[in-house]
């Protein structure tokens, strides 16, 4: 009893520290949810009223594309290209650190760069394309209401899958040669290494780090604001920038938060969700 | 959640620099553009009140908005700020700033539509000193290759379109819109047409929508036609005003909408181009319109020194300093004599100035703008015709007011 309050004692400082960068903000965004702007309770009028905006249902759905489509890419390329680093080759450190640059790159410094290389006039993408007549008009890659949103996952894409690829090099790389010998021995294919000592073995580094992107991708901003600020006409407004643009464009700080609140709801879900069917399915390989 | 955290983690760095403030300091935001003049005035101000000290934090206008919104949300604001006209009524409607009625004088040396702009409930909260409005900027040199007169530009919107038919040749594009970046690009170029036809977005006093009427309406496909007529570049969609003036710069497109700003980084950047300067064009029989810019002080209700503050902003109204501060024209009359306005090229600027309207004043203007400006995107990528657009933007308006 004695050494379990003295136990206590020593997490407080930590406890009391995730308490004022957590448990405060989420309480008061809560509470921001459920008032007006002058503090006074008015029930679910924010949540009517942000869930009546036309934005939000297309921000859903939007959001929706985005994150699968990142996540699903993003780990395929990762994980091809972290077996690839896994083999020997010449100059495979040079290669290894290549990969890395663009999850190096600033955020906001890749988010600008592409969108100048994207631009329709001013842009090397185009000038490429023209130049030697691959296509006879410049793309609208980013005012094109059908390419605006797979440019944004394929920039997302390049930005993160060198993470994936890493982290999955990492797990391969903690596989015992053993392994390797004894499915020689039984006859193993390149193709059945990888799909029978390989990919078994990162299994659980695969399921975290796409947890991860998951997270990621769902809280996303820098990209797609730098880039397009959530336009043209919606076409790549996701939750998270439309909660960015009613809280500091809109100034409307309760509506943003109502939106806050029920996208944490929906993330937790979609959160646990995946931990449940994925990662405990993993315990028994 | 995330914008808590951020609100949060920024009040404590702003708690964390502003705690060094003394009685007698003031700490103004000010532009990067300001930075040399305000150094001046600073200086000038101190020698003739050597009991307070004024501290120049300067910002820059990238991302502004949120972050003044920010220190004043979160209680540890600068003394005075230096912010767009049309931010002022949001920040008096949620009570972040101080009246200051006490502190203009001369109320009549002001241009009505600059203190208009920054009144709200009949109370005075923020001190105007800098105005603006567009003009067209169109390159003489084209007009003469066109076969048109450069001293008789367009003064109708049936010139307008007819010379800029002429003048889209060999990739170039007569007039270009915007319609993308900020949302506050396309409100500045189109919502001055809708006025000249008898509509807008709302109405002055914020109660009903004139967003899909057919005046609107007849404006916005004035607008937006330029694109579909391929007389605006191809790139429309993701042009703000930058990136026209760079388009402009290299001698790709021939007219455009800006304000005085642009005309010496075009000198500097392609010396080649003869600019020529003209008011917007307006539809047969009616006046041109504009709407007005520009730069207002404010006092945070959270600044540590608010009378200290208030004794520098009339110091900075005065009507000599207001013609050192601005960098474009100053919101008093009399300032406007001094030298540096004298230029030629700013004639048609200055003509400009009467026809400058203040954009409504309506708690949610933000949205309400960024509704519009969805439909305005929504015509240009052919989604929508201009009255079925507007009549979404209406519904989503008409739930905004």
């Amino acid at each position: 009893m004695q050494r379990q309050s003295t136990g206590y004692l020593f997490v407080l400082p930590a406890l009391m520290l995730l308490a004022m960068l957590i448990a405060y903000p989420v309480a008061y965004t809560a509470l921001l949810s459920v008032t007006d702007n002058q503090g006074e309770y008015v029930g679910l009028e924010n949540f009517r009223r942000i869930l009546a905006a036309r934005a939000t249902p297309i921000a859903f759905w939007n959001t929706l594309w985005w994150v699968f489509g990142s996540i699903v890419f993003q780990v395929v390329l990762g994980v091809l290209t972290a077996i690839l680093l896994n083999q020997n080759f010449r100059g495979r450190a040079l290669v290894r650190s290549v990969t890395l640059v663009p999850w190096v790159v600033p955020g906001i410094v890749a988010a600008t760069t592409w969108a100048w290389m994207l631009h329709t006039e001013f842009g090397i993408i185009n000038y490429m394309l023209t130049a030697p007549g691959l296509i006879d008009e410049p793309v609208g890659w980013l005012t094109n209401g059908r390419t605006v949103m797979p440019v944004m996952i394929a920039i997302n894409v390049w930005k993160m899958f060198p993470f994936v690829a890493i982290m999955v090099l990492a797990g391969l790389q903690s596989i015992p040669n053993d392994l390797y010998e004894a499915a020689r021995i039984d006859g193993a294919s390149f193709w059945e290494e990888v799909w029978y000592v390989m990919l078994p073995q990162v299994r659980m580094v695969i399921v975290a780090v796409t947890l991860l992107l998951v997270i990621w991708a769902l809280n996303h901003i820098t990209i797609i604001y730098a880039i397009t600020r959530g336009g043209p006409a919606n076409r790549t407004l996701i939750t998270p920038i439309q909660i960015f643009r009613t809280a500091f464009e809109g100034v409307q700080f309760n509506q943003a938060a109502a939106l806050s609140v029920m996208f944490f709801g929906v993330a937790i879900v979609v959160v646990f969700v995946y931990i449940k069917t994925l990662a405990s399915s993993g315990d028994q390989p | 959640m995330r914008m808590k955290t951020t609100a949060l983690l920024s009040a404590a760095i702003a708690a964390l620099s502003a705690g060094t403030a003394f009685a007698g300091e003031v700490t103004w935001w000010t532009p990067n553009f300001n930075e040399a003049r305000a150094k001046t005035l600073v200086e000038k101000f101190q020698a003739a009140n050597p009991g307070i000290t004024v501290k120049l934090e300067v910002t820059t206008t990238d991302g502004l908005p949120q972050r003044v919104l920010t220190a004043l949300q979160s209680g540890a604001a600068p003394d005075i700020v230096d912010v767009q006209h049309g931010w002022v009524n949001g920040y008096a409607q949620n009570k972040l700033v101080l009246p200051l009625d006490e502190v203009l004088k001369d109320r009549e040396d002001y241009i009505p539509a600059a203190l208009e702009y920054v009144t709200w409930d009949s109370k005075l909260w923020g001190i105007p000193y800098r105005i603006e409005t567009h003009a067209v900027i169109f390159n003489k040199g084209d007009f003469t290759a066109a076969g048109l007169d450069p001293n008789k530009p367009p003064q109708t919107w049936d010139e307008l379109v007819a010379a800029a038919e002429k003048l889209s040749t060999d990739g170039k594009s007569g007039f270009a819109i915007t319609g993308g970046g900020e949302v506050g690009n396309t409100i500045f170029r189109s919502l001055p047409f809708m006025w000249m036809a008898g509509g807008g977005i709302i109405s002055d006093d914020g109660k009903k929508v004139l967003v899909n009427s057919p005046e609107s309406v007849k404006a916005v496909t004035f607008y937006t036609d330029f694109f579909k007529n391929k007389l605006s570049p191809a790139s429309t969609l993701e042009n703000d005003g930058t990136a026209n003036r760079r388009l402009f710069i290299a001698e790709k497109v021939s007219m455009y909408q800006s304000g005085q700003f642009d005309v010496p980084s075009i000198k500097k950047e392609n010396a080649k181009i003869d600019v020529g300067v003209m008011p917007i064009p307006h539809p047969e029989g009616s006046k041109t319109a504009a709407i007005l810019g520009g730069w207002s002080l404010v006092v945070p209700s959270s600044a540590k020194n608010p009378e200290e503050a208030k004794t520098f902003i009339a110091f900075l109204a005065e009507s000599d300093s207001q013609a050192v501060l601005t960098d474009t024209f100053p919101a008093r009359i009399s300032a406007m004599k001094a030298e540096r306005f004298n230029d030629p090229i700013l004639d048609v600027f200055k003509q400009m100035l009467p026809y400058g309207r203040p954009v409504p004043a309506h708690p949610r203007w933000v949205q309400i703008s960024q509704a519009y400006f969805d439909g305005i995107q929504r015509i240009l990528l052919g989604d929508e015709d201009a009255q079925k657009a507007m009549d979404g933007a209406a519904a989503e308006i008409e739930s905004l007011l």
